[in-house]
Order: C-alpha cells, then structure tokens, then sequence
C-alpha cells in the first residue's frame, strides 16, 4: 500500500469508515421522482454539498445526492460498489481511481482552486522588501517561488532579511508550513510545485528526478517539524494567530472566509508564481454519475455556489473573487506546475519525510 | 541487566494509566454515576478521552449540550498516556472522540494518528511565563520584551524560581519543556536530538529554577498561593490568566501554542462523528467563542471574536515541534533524567494486621509497577509501619547502574508483612523527621493506610508537630492515598494541611494511584 495513503486509509479500513455528510436533507420541496446519486468526495467540498441551495439546485435538475466523505488519496482503497461518483480534491488520486475502475473518456473537472501562501502582513512585507515576493494591493501579492526555493536551500532565516528586526515575530528559518505530503492533499501538492521549480520547470517523472529534487524536498518538510494533517486545521490556527505567519492553503479556504463577510486586516494573499491547481476531479461510476458531474460544471446556479464555497469553476473567471483586494480575479502570470504522477509523489513525499 | 531508565513506560503504565484515568472521571464527572457501565455507549453522549486542561470548559459544554443536545463526557488523562492508549487500540469502542491541548505528540505516533479521521482546532493559547508583579518591577522587566533567555538569566543569577506541570503527564509542561527548549538551544528551526544534547548545560541551569513540580495545572496553581516563596509559573497563557495577581508573560523569542483540536475516531460510528461534528461546529460559533475567550481566557479560532479582556495581541513566533518521536522521547528522557532536580520521597506504608491478604497484595503490585517509573538520581525511602514504623529503607536510583536501587526497592517491597496497630501520625512525624531539611530535590511524602489512626500520636499532636517543624520542612507535602476502610477526612486533613493532595484508590487501582502521585514528585 502506498504510504501517503497509509495513514488515511488504514482510518477508513479499520472502522469501515465513510462519514456520512448530510447532503441529501431534502425537506421535500422535491415532489418529483428523483434520482439518488451517492458519491464519495473530498472533506472540502462537504459544505458545498450540504449548502441547502445546493440541495435545492440539484433538487430541481432531479437529484438527491448521498455524500459521504473521505480523504482524496484514500478513496483508492474502497469499495465503491454502489457508488455513481468519486470526487477527490485533485487530479492525480483522480487519474489513479479511474484507471483502477476502467473509467473511460475525460474526467469531468467542475471547479478548482489554486494553492496559496497566506501571510501575515509583516511578514508579507518583510518578503517583498527582500524581492521575495511582490505585493499588488495590502492584502494580495505574489510569492517568488525560485527565490523562496533558494532561501530554503539556503537555511535562509527571518534574521538575515532586511526589515525583519523590528517584528519580533519574524525570527528562525523561513518556511512555508504545509500539512504532512504523506496524508494530505495539499502538502503533497506543496512538494508537487517546488519540485516542478527545483527540477529547472520540468515536472518530475523518474528516478533521476526524485533524486535530483529530494535534498530540497526534504528540507522544506523537516524544517517544520510536526506537520498537521488537514488544511482546515493550519488554516484555522493561522485566522487564530498561532503558528507560522506563511502558511500553504487552498484559495477556496481564504474565498470562503471572505465570503462569510470577514476582512481579516493581517491577512495577505500571496499566490506563488508557480502553484499547483487542486483540481476537483468527478470519477463517475455510472451513468447518473456522469450526468451529475455534467451539470455541476455546466449550470449556471450551481457554479454561482460552488463560487460561493471559493471554488472556480472551469472556463470563464467571470463572476469569481468580488473581495478583490485579497484575491485575484484571474489567475494571470500564475503559472501551473503539473502534477507528477501519483507513484512519483508518493515517493517524493516518503522521502521528505523519512 | 542494566537499562537506561525511561520517564515513561507506556506497556508497563497501561493498566495503571486506564486506572487512573477511571479514578479521574470520578472525580470530575460528579453526578453522572449510574448504576450502568459508565463507559458504555450511550446515544446523545460522546464519550472524549481529553487533556485535564480542559476540566475548566464545564460552563462551555453545558451550552453545547444546550444547543446541540449532545453531552459531552470527559475523562482526563496526560497527553503521553492518551496517545499510548489510542496507538495500542485501547480506545476503540471505550471513547468517541479525543480531545487533548494539542495533537502535536499525536503525530510523531503513526498507530496512534491513523485513530484519528479528522482534528479541528477549536481555540488556542500559548505558552507563557506568568510572574509575581513585584519580581517583574524587581527584575526591571518590560513585560512584552522579555525573552526566554532574560527568564533564563534570571534563574541563573538566582533572582526568580518557578514552578512547572510534569511534562511526562501533563500537555502544558511538555509544551513548555520543548518552548524553553527550542528557545534555549538556539534552534532556528525543528529542534533535533543535537539542538537537544548541545543545550544540555543551559536546560540544566534553567531547571534549577524549577521548585515546584505538579502532575496538574489546577494543583501547581494552590501549591504556588501557598508557598509564596516561587516567583513565577510555566504554563499556558489560559491557565496564568485564571490566577489572580500574575503578570502574564509570551516571551518574545516564541512560544508553542496548544490549539485543542476536537478529533474523531475511526472505531466510532458515523453517528458519533456526526455528533462530534456538530459540537465542533457549536464550539466555533461566535456566541461560544466569545464564552470561551471570556471564561476560560483561551484565544478564539474564528476571526470575527477578537480574544478576551488582557490577551495581547501582539504575534509572537510559533516554535516548531519537534518532528519525529526519537527527539520529543529524547527531550522527555533527558528532563526526567538529568535536566530536572531529582526526587525524593518517603512512602509511608500501613502494613497493620487489616491489610494481611488481598489488600497487602495490591500494595506489593503497586509498588513494584511503580519501581519502572522511578527516575534516574530519585531517592527513594520505603517506611512500612504498624504500631509503630517498622523499618527505614532508603535506596537511590544510581544512573550508572538504575538496576540496583530498583531490585533492592522491589526485594523490600516483596518482604513487607501485615501485622500490628494503626500508628499513622507517629510514623508520619518520623518521616518528617527522616527527611530532614530541603535539600536540591523535590521533596514529598505518600501516605498509605487502610484504615484510621488506632496508636500513638492523635491527629492534634501531629498538627502541632507540623505547625513546629521549620519553613523548609513545613514545605514538604504529604499526598495521601484512600484505600480500604480509611477516613477520607483524616487524610484530606493531612493533604490541606501540608500542601498536599489526596488520591481515592478505594474505587480505582492503588497502582493508579500511585502512578497518578508521579507527577507531583
């Protein structure tokens, strides 16, 4: 068994695990036969699906959905007999279950989300007065990832950039706090875009590029010690002011806080000039299954709300990001790093680890 | 055979930690005994294997309950003794949901992490350093300047003492002992097993400070009213605030931070991780936040509650933790080993005709479990009495050869026998008298009996020989233990009395008790 999977996995294994998330509470302003899809999906869009407008929107089109939820790369060790859709958070776990289920044709990817840095506002400062980063507004610029990278390398600390004395705060090595690569989505997305950077803008896809790229992987991993596992967890202790003042998440978690009506004033969004996109990609099963993923992508009342839990949906950038000083509307001058295949991840994620 | 001793031994504790955590949920959850299995599942009520930091959150889940209609049933024990139970499957089908200051340990245990399905903070708060106003004015502190290093020079030049909870069982002394760690060393990253033995002289100068140790939050806070010789506490920051008259240090070169994630089991049911879901979701919302922040002077996790009254807001570097078990062990081992100032105890142990049997052979048990949780440098005395004490030894755990003093301890624990009268008092005077003056350790006495003082000194004169007894000895506490037909206003006299605790074993495990008192040694 893979080890990133390992430690979710064996979770799901041992209790005969699926949480259950609620989505289809229909209160019955559904009169009409519907059709029942039950789909598994990453923890992230569990909101998203149990949003009562959500149920209503999909209500209307015909369906109930079951949701149940699992982590994106443990979904490859279930059963999912009986199941019409599986929806991790990112492609690579995606391509992975579709070969294992015979999926054929493309995989339907409704939405998305880039990785991001948030910031503290010192912090955020700090970094661009030493052309680590640049800001666009006081709450959104863009991370220089080749001279991030080389200040990891380098065991660069907060004490030796200019500007940093006067916070208190800004003191031991630079890093970027992840969640842990070998269980987490995002973390592993993290080793994803640096190594794509180390390994001169080639994505990593042999033995030789593991190699090349390990050294480096390896630090930016242990530098921060215990990592967390989820990237709800990191983001909550950043919004609380704990922890490191640069943290790894998802867009759609700084979207969704910013749509609850919050302006956090210590908050900068730096996109990294080279990311990784989650890309939320449906596996269907059946039929209904491909139908329903379809119609996330496609109708307009629900890509309204999936802009409202801070996804993007594919195709137009219209109607995304109104907070605008957070965030960028369009994702220009943000390269995409593609994913090494899910074999080469895990690998790169055990041997920052180990 | 000739072992380096551990602090903490997880296998061999297990049975002894269960018990305590058993004896521990009698206490707190007053008024939920039922004639039922208490540990038994019960639909509306989750069952949560928590830190003892979190006792304070009564007032909280009473609103949780109140709003989601699920009761939230805590039972406390140490981070360390959590994690081990999870990572052996302990836990399975006893507990819904884990809820300790942080999962931090939790992950340098991969058997004990897979346990977990999902973590979601909940609140935070910091290490801090809360100090009597008058050392601060003394000291010439500014209090949002100071370092660990000024804390550290201070200690060394002699002008401040503290007290601190056992890292071996309680989170907020783990999390403090890895802050003064990381700090101290020099780390600027993830402290490792080198930061750790190169920072050895200067952790071992930093702990001659420490004069009062606690196997809990709640205890350290009595013990330092009623010394009034200690001059600060290690702590969080939620637990200084609570104490009346500190000034609450976060010093400027870091702090760790406890962040309380409220985490699922994968041996639950998806209706019990629903219910934990939904009291994760009542913790997180703003009225309950701001409860939190307001009573408990926790920090909120949700941006639109800004923390409570005297929380300062200023941020503060966040030190790693350490990444891997070997060096968090490592840091452990060394503080019980070396860093800290040794202990030295006297167990006054009734052996009268009432213990012959079954109760004699508990004690035995118990004893000899405890001989693999003595400390390197620990001075051990064993004082069996009946009509009087019936035998002095006294036995050091030699760290060139911890063997030796642990067999001799377990050969004399083995040879006890039951015979005689109660004689409580004068056997208690004779360990004061025994122990003498305080010497460079953590001084204390175990009280043992099963029964009521029947000889000898009465409970008068031995509160006058106390109220004679000079400053430093007057210092030393007296935990005592309830077992068998013992007078639990006898013994709570003596544990008020001198500053000490008292443990019902009379439900729990003698070995659960003893265990338990570890922490205060």
């Amino acid at each position: 068994m893979r080890r990133i999977a390992g430690i979710v996995l064996a979770v799901l294994l041992v209790g005969g695990v699926v949480a259950a998330v609620v989505a289809g509470r229909s209160d019955g302003d559904t009169g009409t036969a519907t059709k029942t899809v039950r789909m598994v999906i990453g923890s992230e869009k569990a909101e998203y699906f149990a949003d009562p407008d959500v149920v209503k929107a999909l209500a209307a089109k015909g369906y109930t959905v079951k949701a149940e939820t699992s982590g994106s790369w443990a979904m490859e060790g279930l059963d999912l007999k009986g199941y019409d859709l599986a929806f991790p958070s990112s492609q690579a776990p995606a391509a992975e279950l579709a070969g294992r289920h015979e999926v054929r044709g493309t995989l339907p990817r409704p939405f998305y989300s880039p990785l991001v840095v948030v910031a503290h506002r010192d912090a955020a400062r700090v970094l661009a007065a030493n052309g680590l980063a640049t800001l666009a507004t006081g709450h959104r610029g863009t991370l220089r990832m080749t001279a991030y990278l080389d200040a990891a390398r380098h065991d660069r600390t907060w004490q030796q950039l200019k500007g940093a004395a006067k916070y208190g705060e800004l003191s031991g090595t630079l890093f970027v706090s992840s969640t842990d690569p070998e269980s987490s989505n995002s973390g592993a997305l993290y080793l994803a875009a640096a190594s794509y950077v180390d390994n001169g803008g080639r994505v990593v896809a042999d033995a030789a590029g593991i190699d090349r790229t390990a050294p480096l992987l390896k630090k930016l991993v242990t530098v921060q010690g215990a990592q967390q596992t989820s990237s709800d967890a990191v983001f909550r202790d950043f919004v609380s002011g704990a922890g490191n003042p640069l943290v790894l998440v998802y867009e759609s978690q700084v979207a969704s806080l910013l749509a609850g009506g919050q302006r956090p004033d210590d908050l900068v969004v730096l996109y990294p000039d080279t990311t990784v996109n989650s890309d939320h990609t449906a596996v269907p099963l059946t039929e209904d299954g491909r139908a329903l993923a379809e119609l996330l992508g496609s109708d307009p009342a629900l890509r309204r709300l999936a802009v409202r839990h801070g996804f993007r949906p594919q195709g137009t950038a219209t109607g995304f990001a109104p907070a605008g000083t957070y965030l960028q509307q369009e994702l220009t001058g943000v390269k995409q790093a593609p994913v090494p295949t899910s074999a080469v991840l895990h690998e790169m994620a055990r041997r920052a680890r180990g | 055979m000739t072992t380096r001793l551990r602090p903490y031994r997880p296998g061999r504790l297990l049975a002894a930690a269960l018990a305590a955590a058993a004896l521990l949920t009698g206490c707190t959850a007053s008024g939920q005994q039922t004639d039922t299995d208490p540990d038994a599942a019960r639909p509306g009520t989750l069952r949560v294997l928590a830190s003892s930091e979190l006792s304070d959150m009564t007032t909280v889940l009473a609103q949780v309950a109140r709003s989601t209609g699920v009761t939230v049933r805590p039972t406390y024990m140490g981070t360390l003794d959590a994690v081990d139970l999870l990572a052996r499957g302990k836990a399975d089908g006893r507990y819904d949901a884990l809820w300790l200051s942080s999962d931090d340990y939790l992950r340098l245990r991969p058997d004990a992490a897979r346990k977990v399905v999902s973590e979601t903070p909940v609140m935070s708060s910091p290490v801090a350093v809360g100090v009597r106003p008058a050392t601060v004015r003394a000291l010439g502190w500014n209090p949002a300047d100071v370092t660990w290093t000024d804390v550290e020079q201070a200690v060394r030049s002699g002008r401040l003492t503290y007290g601190m909870t056992d890292p071996a069982r309680s989170n907020s002394g783990f999390s403090t002992l890895v802050s003064v760690a990381s700090a101290l060393s020099g780390a600027q990253s993830a402290l490792t097993d080198a930061d750790v033995r190169g920072a050895t002289p200067r952790l071992k100068e930093f702990f001659r400070g420490q004069k009062l140790t606690s196997g809990s939050s709640g205890w350290l806070a009595g013990a330092y009213r009623r010394r009034g010789d200690v001059d600060a506490l290690l702590n969080y920051e939620s637990v200084l605030e609570g104490i009346p008259g500190l000034t609450v240090i976060r010093p400027a070169d870091g702090v760790i931070t406890a962040d309380y994630p409220l985490s699922s089991l994968a041996s639950t049911g998806a209706a019990a991780r629903e219910d934990v879901r939904r009291v994760t979701e009542a913790l997180c919302s703003a009225p309950l936040q701001k409860l939190i922040t307001d009573t408990t002077h926790r920090r909120p996790v949700v941006p639109s509650v800004p923390p409570g009254a005297g929380l300062d807001t200023a941020r503060r570097r966040e030190l790693p933790f350490p990444g891997t078990r070997s060096v968090a062990d490592g840091l452990l081992d060394a503080y019980e080993n070396d860093l800290r100032r040794p202990s030295r105890t006297v167990y006054v142990l009734d052996t009268s005709g009432s213990m012959e049997g079954d109760r004699l052979a508990r004690l035995k048990t118990a004893l000899t479990g405890l001989t693999g949780d003595f400390r390197d440098r620990e001075e051990v005395t064993l004082m069996p009495f009946g009509s009087d004490v019936k035998d002095v030894r006294t036995h050091v755990v030699e760290p060139a050869d911890p063997g030796r003093g642990l067999r001799a301890i377990r050969a004399d624990t083995d040879a006890l026998a039951a015979d005689g009268k109660t004689a409580l008092y004068t056997s208690l005077e004779k360990a004061y008298d025994h122990l003498g003056g305080d010497r460079d350790a953590f001084t204390s006495i175990v009280l043992m009996t099963d029964g009521e003082n029947t000889t000898g000194a009465k409970a008068g004169d031995f509160d006058a020989f106390y109220r004679g007894l000079a400053a430093d000895r007057r210092r030393i506490p007296v935990f005592t233990v309830l077992f068998g037909d013992s007078d639990r206003e006898e013994l709570e006299h003596i544990a008020g009395l001198t500053g000490g605790r008292l443990f019902d074993a009379r439900d729990g495990s003698l070995d659960g008790a003893f265990e338990e008192i570890r922490g205060y040694q």
